[in-house]
């Protein structure tokens, strides 16, 4: 299962020589593409779909367990344990479909994440982790969202389509050409820095408000599983794992539901904000 | 004529497998000197750092300073220390020996970021100023890492090339000689990487 449906291997295709090619043009031919998609746009998307989707995204699983505590917890089920939570909570009082990257213990690619999120034309985008530190005191909670700074200069410079773009999964011609889909899958996140910005600081607000953990603020980092995103999307560092202090508060359920309640709550001012 | 048919047969059959047989020793031989050369090489540049620093009073060895980002136990923060090392042949010896002592460890009480088993197999630093650092896989398997460790990892030794190397703009990383997409399934290996000074302490 993929964005593209079909097999969707990015190393592959950065070795691909056409890839290399357009490397070099890249700037160019995304330009000439986003005309190109703005030419077959239709002028106006009257119909919505009447059923949105958010997508968790519960960190990890299967044979990659996340970080560790001391007390032999692992992140991979704190953060199954926590989405679960958050996904009855918005079924329960949200006008949601709720879709989970994985409901159990089992390894998903990071690109399988994304590519879930976008084939179900995700509204939005929460990954849920617990943080781990090589200090021992490192402690409390944040949220990231990702940052163009790790990015290429190329993506950069294509950040207007932030101005353009309030979708860009329906401005993506399926028949457009295969590398060029690559490219504007690549930045797809790009195009949502604002409004993922506001999501994080929301979210991060009410985890302050109710976990009681140190306000780590919000973050932009490099993550994997935020790129391919089409849609504003979150990380959320509930708490160290690695602080035997607070690995217990992850592992207790009532610590699990305050995360889950502060990031309905997050996601519920944003919604509120956003109409 | 069929006798000596299967005679000529037979010759050349033996003949085939003799040859064949002196290839594969052939090239057991040369697998055999090229793994031990491989293997000499790599002690070789692996022990050059503390040899070179036993040996400085009698010879005077050229070195130089650098600068390493470690971890302090009471912030989140990236923080300088300076260590000499031998200098030369090139810059690429060079930044593999200051990922070797960072890999090594402090020596002013604060952590290395990165797995201490981890080896430096190779840095490549190209003319567009993106270094290759090819590091051995120990940096990625068995090592539990958080969203936190993992940023400290990757920019401890980012941080260390652009900083101490002016023709190292961007750090592209490899794990035992493969692209991989994270380093333990939070940060994107797959691009390249600018420095990232705000994770430095002042």
């Amino acid at each position: 299962m993929n964005a593209f449906g079909r097999g969707f291997d990015s190393r592959r295709l950065h070795h691909h020589p056409t890839m290399r090619f357009f490397r070099i043009v890249r700037p160019a031919a995304a330009a000439l593409a986003a005309v190109l998609l703005f030419a077959a746009a239709p002028p106006a998307r009257a119909q919505e779909p009447a059923l949105r989707t958010v997508v968790i995204d519960p960190g990890h699983g299967g044979l990659e367990s996340g970080a560790k505590g001391r007390f032999g917890n692992l992140e991979k089920d704190i953060t199954l344990a926590v989405s679960l939570k958050l996904k009855a909570l918005i079924e329960k009082g949200m006008d949601f479909e709720v879709v989970l990257t994985r409901d159990r213990d089992v390894d998903v690619s990071i690109e399988n994440r994304s590519a879930i999120a976008n084939n179900h034309k995700a509204s939005l985008f929460i990954s849920v982790h617990a943080n781990g530190a090589v200090q021992k005191k490192a402690a409390g909670s944040e949220t990231f969202f990702l940052s163009l700074n790790a990015t290429d200069e190329e993506t950069r410079r294509l950040a207007y389509l932030e101005n353009n773009s309030s979708d860009l999964q329906s401005r993506i011609d399926p028949s457009t050409d295969d590398d060029l889909m690559m490219i504007l899958w690549d930045m797809a996140q790009n195009a949502y820095i604002k409004e993922s910005s506001r999501l994080a600081e929301l979210v991060q607000g009410e985890l302050d408000a109710m976990l009681g953990t140190r306000n780590r603020g919000i973050k932009q980092a490099p993550f994997k599983v935020l790129t391919g995103v089409a849609c504003p999307a979150v990380l959320v560092e509930t708490a160290f794992i690695s602080n035997p202090d607070e690995e217990q508060k992850l592992a207790s359920d009532d610590f699990q539901n305050k995360v889950a309640e502060a990031v309905y709550r997050g996601l519920a001012r944003y919604l509120r904000k956003g109409e | 004529m069929a006798a000596k048919k299967r005679k000529k047969g037979g010759i050349s059959r033996s003949a085939l497998v003799l040859t064949f047989l002196i290839l594969a020793l052939a090239v057991l031989v040369i697998i055999f000197f090229n793994g031990q050369g491989g293997e000499k090489v790599k002690r070789g540049a692996e022990a050059v750092a503390p040899k070179a620093r036993t040996e400085a009073k009698a010879k005077p060895v050229e070195t130089r300073a650098v600068t390493l980002f470690f971890v302090a136990d009471d912030d989140d923060l990236l923080h300088k220390e300076t260590r000499t090392i031998p200098a030369g042949p090139n810059e690429a010896d060079e930044a593999e020996r200051a990922l070797a002592e960072l890999i090594r460890g402090s020596e002013e009480g604060l952590s290395s970021p990165l797995p201490a088993r981890t080896r430096v197999r190779q840095v490549f630093i190209a003319k567009d100023g993106v270094a290759t650092v090819d590091l051995s896989r120990d940096v990625a398997e068995n090592f539990a890492y958080g969203s936190t460790s993992e940023l400290a990892a990757v920019y401890a030794v980012v941080n260390t090339l652009v900083y101490n190397f002016k023709p190292v703009k961007k750090v592209v990383f490899l794990v035992e000689g493969a692209e991989r997409e994270t380093l333990g399934g939070h940060v994107d290996l797959t691009r390249a990487f600018f420095p990232d000074y705000s994770l430095v302490a002042r």
